[in-house]
């Protein structure tokens, strides 16, 4: 993937949202007054992305122009992104599942699904550590932590 | 100045700090020898754990895990030829070069006894050294710390960056989603889009985690399908092969000394690491060296400058952190947000407000390093072994530890969501050049340039010339500058001399064909 296009893109959004930071009132609410004011800071900190952003992307984009050969860095390799898609599904679901399902139920599955994922098939070794590992946290957690994570909600 | 170092030890000499450190040890040892874990990673994972225990033990095991953590790359690095940091790329050459002629112990023993002088006299410089400094920063006022930030940012995200300008724009998103929640000054909302959540800003150590721990396991998946290599430990029938005697140990005593001088003076700077350090030392030593044409294909000086420099970094990175409250490099942001975490603002005043947690967390410094040696020493076998565990065992539970990790801070789930878009966003970051630690830098420094911004402003009030009247003002100014422009001269140097190489290479394809 080329990267310089990618560039652009940034370079075009983190301009728009500088823009935006510059010039919209309603960012901020309420707040007492000060000679500083609240959005000093980051009307600040938008210029300066402004002036990087606006820097990286012209740079891309008169590469581009130019046809110049893709350097290491500004190609991206995207083997195995498929991999990565799945690992961010697993997690999104973890998520939703966990405060219902509970934490010791939802990350056996979890583990299973990432080892099965990262290439494990020593189902009885990672099926033991699937059950001990979230014991061993939970337990943890709620004893010498006082933290009590995501329990069954179902019933 | 003596008596605050006795007190530190008796401080740190009671059961809670030395289990910590013993903990701090063996898991930077594990996570440091795993080829694709850092010891950053480790940190981030234990940082959850340090929120529940004392000031002096919570530090004092994430600082253990660092320093183990750096050594612990050196295994990996000398036996299979893997550096896990891009520090330990040259004992890489020579250690596994030794291993290579069976002599591994030999290796990781020069490098364990290196590391640990390393960092020993860093630490002693940073025991001696920080107390002084702080007292000079501490007659800096608002405007001055205002210049001296500017002074951290631009230094940080020029160095740290691919390039400059992606560096320094690193560090401006990082000091955006910074502002983002309640102002401390004046109370007001920002970019909250009237969601409650947003309020309190994002948490920290979600982000934390997502931007830095879990990209790492996001490159894990993407490699899962390369085989991973081997740790083996060969032991050699003859006993000289597998320890450094102590006549060997003296003759690179001076090159230990004078790369722990080189990795502390780097360490001290914002920016560098011990990446620069390490190749610094290592020059130096090839070039006052005798035989420097064994440096590359096992020379235990080699290994000796190059860790003695790396682990020196550590001790010495606290420097500016203690001193002048800026991180120099990921691991310090990291560190810095756990002094935050305990109520501590690491600064000048921590000398004299926390006088006994900081001489405690000092002499847990020289402690860790006593029982370093002592570790893993004693189990070079036992840690290869455990560092040889499959990726499919540690990249789930690093995953779950994430997970809980973040749910602990606030016992809330949407933590977890934050968790999983700061990992999409840390992943980006690395995908087109952004450096993850000038981003972490900016969010943490933020806060506290507003405030004494706001500050420096109500004492100029209409008297503009009071920001250019104090030689802070022009000594940071100029630093600032000198920074960026040494870096751009740097890389323009390394872009000349890229060139030529191609062009030589492409002259003698040429030659070739004719």
């Amino acid at each position: 993937m080329n990267r310089r296009k990618i560039d652009v893109i940034l370079s075009a959004a983190l301009i728009t949202v500088s823009l935006i930071i510059l010039t919209n009132d309603k960012l901020v609410e309420g707040g007492m007054e000060t000679e500083l004011g609240s959005m000093f800071v980051p009307r600040l900190i938008a210029v300066f992305i402004l002036i990087f952003s606006g820097t990286i992307g012209i740079q891309s984009l008169v590469k581009l122009k130019k046809r110049e050969k893709l350097t290491i860095h500004e190609h991206i390799n995207t083997t195995g992104f498929g991999g990565v898609g799945i690992y961010f599904s697993i997690f999104i679901l973890y998520w939703l599942a966990s405060p219902h399902l509970g934490f010791l139920v939802a990350t056996p599955f979890v583990i299973l699904a990432i080892a099965y994922l990262l290439g494990g098939r020593n189902w009885i070794l990672i099926g033991i550590m699937s059950v001990i590992v979230p014991i061993l946290i939970y337990y943890g957690c709620s004893q010498y932590l006082r933290v009590f994570l995501p329990t069954w909600s179902l019933s | 100045m003596i008596e605050n170092i006795l007190q530190g030890f008796a401080t740190i000499f009671s059961v809670g700090p030395i289990v910590g450190i013993i903990i701090g040890v063996i898991v930077g040892i594990i996570f440091g020898a795993i080829p694709g874990i850092s010891a950053i990673m480790a940190i981030a994972i234990m940082l959850p754990l340090t929120f529940y225990v004392e000031p002096v033990v919570g530090i004092t095991m994430l600082l253990a895990v660092y320093k183990a953590g750096i050594y612990g790359g050196s295994i990996s690095a000398i036996l299979i030829n893997t550096p896990g940091a891009a520090a330990a790329f040259l004992t890489a050459q020579d250690g596994h070069a030794l291993t290579r002629m069976g002599k591994s112990g030999k290796a990781l023993c020069m490098a364990l006894y290196a590391s640990v002088t390393g960092e020993m006299l860093s630490t002693l410089v940073l025991i001696f050294v920080a107390a002084p400094i702080s007292l000079i920063s501490l007659k800096a006022g608002p405007i001055e710390r205002v210049y001296l930030l500017f002074f951290a940012f631009t230094v940080i995200g020029s160095v740290t960056g691919e390039s400059i300008s992606r560096g320094l724009l690193s560090t401006c998103l990082g000091m955006l989603f910074a502002t983002v929640g309640m102002s401390s000054i004046t109370g007001a909302t920002r970019f909250t889009f009237g969601i409650p959540e947003l309020m309190s800003g994002f948490t920290f150590t979600p982000m934390l985690i997502g931007v830095l721990v879990m990209p790492e396991v996001i490159i894990a998946i993407r490699q899962r399908n390369s085989a991973q290599g081997n740790l083996k430990l060969t032991v050699s029938p003859n006993p000289e092969d597998n320890r450094i005697s102590w006549r060997e140990y003296r003759s690179v005593l001076g090159t230990i000394i004078k790369s722990s001088g080189i990795g502390t003076f780097i360490g001290s700077l914002p920016g560098l690491g011990s990446t620069t350090a390490a190749f610094l030392a290592y020059g130096e030593a090839r070039r006052t060296a005798k035989n420097p044409e064994k440096f590359g294909n096992g020379s235990i000086r080699g290994i000796a400058a190059a860790e003695s420099a790396n682990n020196a970094v550590c001790g010495a990175a606290m420097i500016p952190m203690l001193t002048l409250s800026i991180p120099g490099d990921d691991v310090t942001a990291l560190l810095f947000g756990a002094f935050l975490i305990q109520g501590i603002t690491p600064g000048p005043t921590i000398f004299f407000e926390h006088t006994q947690v900081i001489y405690g967390i000092f002499a847990g410094f020289l402690l860790t390093d006593f029982f370093l040696l002592f570790f893993a020493r004693i189990g070079f076998k036992f840690w290869t072994k455990i560092a040889s565990v499959p990726r499919y065992y540690i990249f789930p539970c690093v995953t779950i530890f994430a997970f809980a990790g973040s749910f602990t801070t606030n016992q809330n789930i949407n933590d977890v969501l934050l968790l999983i878009l700061f990992t999409m966003f840390g992943f980006g970051m690395r995908l087109v050049g952004l450096n993850p630690a000038a981003y972490l830098i900016g969010f943490i420094l933020t806060p506290m340039l507003e405030q004494n911004m706001d500050q420096a402003v109500a004492i100029v009030g209409d008297n503009y010339s009071m920001y250019f009247t104090t030689p802070f003002a022009w000594i940071f100014t100029g630093l600032a500058a000198l920074s960026v422009y040494s870096t751009i001269r740097q890389r323009k140097r390394a872009k000349v001399k890229r060139n030529d190489s191609a062009c030589l290479e492409q002259g003698e394809a040429v030659a070739d064909k004719v």
